[in-house]
């Protein structure tokens, strides 16, 4: 049984906290990796907040519709109260045709929405994924007590970066394993270039991505550092691509004569992100904190653009120390000038961190990412069957449900 | 306060003291279940490691001097374990001195064997490469489940400290279970990456 199940298929049921309405980092990360696990072979069922007008993945189930609170520090669309925990109940005990869940892995258990309310009544092996970085959070602090004991249903913990297991070890004690997130780099690496967002030695273009409105993501130091810029280059062309209510206007203004360089192109689709990524000559990240990861950075350099990014720790990490992509003071405007200036001056230097990113980005492509989250099932998977399970947990009426599982 | 009520309020803080222990004993049943269970993952995946490492050093891939060492340290270690009695499964006691440092000194004879990353990759092409990948692969889980048992340890030496656990003898004559230390980093060119 045990090796049948190995070396045959698994019924995954991966749970998202986060609504795909507004799509970000971690639904990405939970869409990408669920296709990675069918491409392998193995059934997956994804649980996620969604309006039910939402244009969802066939894998997706939506769980009722999320609404914006503060929470981290920004907005996001979370769902919860009782009707969602008996969706998550239903959605559990359905399994995938019929079957239980092999295994369920949970998206930030520690979010307050769909993942927390899977992991209290799962009775099945828990994984989970750790994606945020924090420096504190006194929400956490607050619920620990209530949710340790949940917590300790959790068989394997991973962590998407070094930042997010060490806020995962300060904020909750024990440790995580490091999996990368995942990108198709084949996407990026092959995607074809656009004629109007290319760049020539005499209009060099400078890509920016994320949100507008949302100050973290750092729209704000680049803009300051545009003057500085244009000074020394006048010809730099600023693609600017994202939403936000009201930032465009507010920059045009900032900038005044000089908005005249800067195009804004709104959201773009995953096509036309990759065609960016790909025409740019440097792609920059400013953002100034909040970040665990950045995805965005592997694309980019996936993509073939040379990454300008502000040095903060996940970021550092991303790019090898600097030697896959340039780094600049976090917040510093002049800083983010001088290097962006220096690298537009010197294209042998944006070959060489072309030549090292293109090999770097490999050891974040999805088929290896996905091989390294196989093995952990594998793992989680062998301890559960050691032992038979949690009978007594399910005896003892210790969790809200009971499955009929093979303990 | 009259009889009853006294009556009563001994009842009352019975009753809780019941429920404390009726769910501090089936919480720590299930961690001790989960220290267990994930300590046999851990030791399957050592054996397995050794084995995979006594089938490298017997395929003629490596020079012969890294071939007998690595063959050595193999055997070294699948001496000292593994575990196989039932009883002694369930012990919580980590994997004992003499099978940590067995465990330590494959993976830095390994390691030194397969440290050159041009060696490594030569390997991984060659006749060899599925005894490779394999002894990677267990490898890898190796340092997975490691975490992860050291992680369900942590979390049980924690609830044990418990007042209540304590005063009810919960954990029974269960031995204060003893996370695994040892050295299982991987050589950069068996770390599991794409491409």
């Amino acid at each position: 049984m045990r090796a049948t199940r190995r070396r045959g298929h698994l019924r995954v049921g991966i749970v998202c906290p986060y609504s795909f309405d507004a799509p970000g980092g971690v639904q990405f990360h939970v869409r990408d990796l669920a296709e990675a696990l069918q491409a392998a072979g193995h059934e997956v069922s994804v649980l996620a907040p969604s309006s039910d007008d939402t244009d969802l993945p066939d894998v997706v189930t939506a769980a009722g519709r999320a609404v914006p609170v503060p929470y981290n520090g920004s907005v996001a669309r979370l769902t919860f109260g009782p009707v969602t925990a008996t969706r998550v109940r239903r959605w559990l005990e359905a399994g995938i045709g019929g079957r239980p869940f092999d295994i369920v892995h949970l998206h930030e258990p520690m979010v307050p929405s769909l993942s927390m309310l899977a992991l209290w009544q799962a009775a099945e092996p828990v994984v989970a994924t750790f994606h945020t970085s924090q420096t504190r959070s006194r929400a956490l602090q607050v619920a620990y007590p209530l949710v340790r004991q949940s917590l300790e249903k959790i068989a394997a913990r991973i962590a998407v970066s070094e930042d997010a297991r060490r806020t995962l070890v300060d904020h909750l004690g024990g440790d995580a394993v490091v999996i990368p997130n995942g990108v198709y780099t084949d996407v990026f690496a092959s995607s074809p270039r656009r004629p109007e967002w290319t760049g020539t030695p005499q209009a060099p273009t400078v890509a920016f991505l994320g949100r507008l409105d949302e100050p973290r993501k750092g729209l704000d130091v680049l803009v300051r550092a545009i003057p500085g810029i244009l000074a020394q280059a006048p010809g730099t062309r600023f693609l600017v691509a994202g939403r936000g209510n009201g930032a465009v206007g507010e920059t045009r203004e900032a900038l005044g004569d000089l908005a005249a360089s800067v195009e804004f192109l709104g959201g773009v689709s995953d096509a036309d992100k990759a065609a960016l990524l790909a025409s740019a000559d440097l792609y920059v990240a400013p953002q100034t904190g909040g970040e665990s990861f950045g995805i965005v950075l592997v694309e980019a350099m996936a993509a073939g653009s040379v990454v300008v990014a502000s040095d903060l720790g996940a970021f550092q990490r991303v790019l090898d120390a600097g030697a896959a992509g340039a780094l600049f003071r976090t917040g510093d405007p002049d800083d983010l000038a001088a290097t962006v200036l220096a690298l537009l001056a010197d294209p042998a230097r944006r070959d060489a961190y072309r030549a090292h990113a293109e090999h770097w980005v490999q050891r974040f492509d999805w088929s290896g990412v996905t091989e390294q989250v196989l093995a952990v099932y594998d793992m989680t998977l062998a301890a559960d069957h050691a032992i038979g399970g949690d009978v007594v947990g399910r005896v003892m009426g210790l969790f809200p449900r009971r499955v009929g599982g093979d303990a | 306060m009259s009889w009853s009520e006294t009556a009563l309020a001994a009842l009352a803080v019975l009753a809780v003291a019941l429920l404390l222990a009726w769910r501090g004993a089936s919480r720590v049943d299930r961690l001790h279940r989960k220290v267990a269970a994930s300590r046999i993952a851990l030791d399957a995946q050592l054996v397995r490691r050794a084995s995979a490492a006594v089938e490298l050093a017997a395929s003629g891939a490596l020079d012969p001097a890294s071939s007998v060492l690595v063959a050595d340290a193999a055997y070294a270690a699948s001496d000292a374990g593994p575990v196989t009695e039932p009883a002694a499964a369930l012990k919580m006691d980590g994997l004992g001195p003499a099978r940590e440092r067995a465990e330590s000194g494959l993976t830095a004879t390994l390691r030194e064997a397969l440290e050159a990353p041009e060696a490594a990759q030569e390997l991984l092409a060659g006749p060899s490469g599925e005894v490779v990948a394999a002894l990677g692969a267990a490898w890898y889980r190796a340092t997975l489940a490691r975490r992860f048992h050291n992680e369900a340890v942590a979390q049980t030496r924690r609830v044990r400290r418990l007042w209540y656990v304590r005063l009810f003898h919960l954990a029974g004559r269960a031995p204060m279970p003893r996370t695994v230390e040892l050295d299982d980093v991987l050589p950069h060119s068996l770390e599991p990456h794409g491409g």
